[in-house]
């Protein structure tokens, strides 16, 4: 029977838990409970809202910097990060750089693409184009590049708010004067490589910008944006050029405009 | 406040990278917190050396468990301290009891509320702790205080203030059942 004497003598137990008052039995004895069951963990967890900001009372320390080398050694931080052993054309960093980049990196960035333009079969044009996808609360959201040759854009976060699971980011081109349209659906977790219809590279251009709605999963149903807009940033382009050295220059000149 | 709560953002944003295996992300959620949760630990556990394995231990954890991280269930701060203190504590329980049985007396025990400096930059659910603690019979809070930042049993705060184990219970049950309504209103 749960009166409310009881009910009390049971939270106390999960207040004395998160206090750290019992021995190791009862506390083993709760952390059972907790495994079992979500009534003792949301009571757990209420006790932990009300007692953990006492820990602020306490001054901060810093740890030795060997700590975080010994969690690094650890956790195999020092290998390859499997995460991010990504082809050339995914490769997050030069794309920041590509998109972002300031006078410091230019020099890096210009001969990243110099590289990245002599190890591809030559094409005669080969324009890029660039938008920095700023969120409403001023952060970088998303950074998109497009590769008009290859009909394609990679988008990749930069650090985007959380959405709700059962949403998704959609990307969307807004010509201007222009209806949206839908160019495909982002994450907020990892670049991803849209290919660009014959009508969207054709409307592609620094008149343009890009925007980000909030979609149920799969996408607008009606074609159309239905969610909230949470990002929007407009195309800066970098024309198209004779061959990979001006598609270098024309990018550095690029770059140099605030985006 | 608005500071707190930006930073409340973004520890949540952090661990919500963190969970996707971002070790950047996680590399700044250690720069961001470790200090105060290894000052935490310090204290716990009164032995650097004890304290440096115990903030190892859970930042591994917290890298392998940050994708069971509920932001509904708490912010993202909490989540981190609870971690840190049940793996501090776990490691006092291992310990003999009697490390740190000197008698204290209950006048001896530190009064750790912020000093007017330290107010100004904490969280609103501090400062409501603060004041519903400040409300108590003193003896109430001070063993609360101990209690939390020591770690210590029933039995071992009784024995460090030099009360019998059923005052020592009836004190801090007296206490917890008190900050729950303070904490309601």
């Amino acid at each position: 029977m749960n009166t409310p004497l009881n009910e009390d003598a049971s939270d106390l137990r999960y207040a004395e838990y998160v206090l750290g008052v019992l021995d190791a039995d009862a506390r083993a004895a709760v952390e059972q409970e907790l495994a079992d069951g979500a009534a003792a963990a949301s009571a757990v967890a209420e006790w932990g809202r009300r007692l953990a900001p006492l820990a602020e009372a306490i001054a901060p320390e810093p740890p030795p910097p060997r700590l975080w080398q010994r969690i690094r050694t650890r956790l195999e931080f020092d290998g390859p990060d499997p995460d991010r052993r990504m082809r050339l054309w995914d490769n997050l960093p030069l794309w920041h750089w590509l998109t972002l980049g300031s006078g410091a990196l230019l020099a890096a960035a210009c001969a990243a693409l110099v590289f990245l333009l002599v190890h591809r079969p030559p094409t005669p044009a080969i324009p890029y184009m660039a938008a920095t996808i700023t969120e409403n609360d001023g952060q970088v959201g998303w950074t998109a590049t497009m590769d008009i040759g290859k009909a394609r854009m990679i988008v990749v976060p930069a650090t985007p708010l959380p959405v709700q699971p059962n949403r998704t980011p959609e990307l969307w081109l807004i010509p201007q004067g222009g209806r949206p349209i839908a160019v495909g659906l982002i994450s907020t977790q990892a670049p991803i490589t849209l290919r660009l219809s014959a009508t969207l590279v054709a409307r592609l251009g620094p008149t343009a910008r890009l925007a980000v709605s909030i979609e149920p999963h799969g996408g607008s149903p009606t074609g159309a944006p239905t969610g909230p807009v949470i990002a929007a940033g407009a195309i800066g382009a970098a024309p198209a050029a004779a061959g990979p050295a001006a598609a270098a220059l024309r990018l550095r000149a690029s770059l140099q405009r605030p985006v | 406040m608005n500071d707190t709560s930006t930073e409340t953002e973004t520890l949540e944003r952090l661990l919500s990278r963190t969970a996707m295996r971002d070790r950047a992300a996680f590399a700044r959620l250690y720069e961001l917190t470790s200090p105060r949760l290894f000052g935490l630990c310090v204290r716990m556990l009164r032995d650097r050396g004890e304290a440096e394995e115990v903030l190892q231990e859970a930042f591994i954890s917290i890298w392998r468990r940050a994708d069971g991280y509920d932001a509904t269930l708490a912010s993202a701060n909490t989540w981190l301290t609870t971690l840190v203190r049940n793996r501090a504590i776990d490691r006092l329980r291992q310990r003999r009891e009697d490390t740190h049985s000197d008698p204290l007396g209950l006048e001896q025990l530190p009064d750790e509320s912020r000093g007017p400096a330290g107010e100004a930059e904490a969280s609103e659910d501090y400062r409501r702790l603060e004041r519903c603690l400040g409300q108590l019979d003193s003896k109430y809070s001070r063993s609360v205080r101990e209690a939390f930042f020591s770690g210590a049993t029933y039995k071992e705060l009784a024995m460090r203030c030099e009360v019998p184990l059923a005052t020592m219970k009836s004190w801090i049950r007296r206490a917890l059942l008190q900050l729950r309504t303070c904490l309601e209103t």
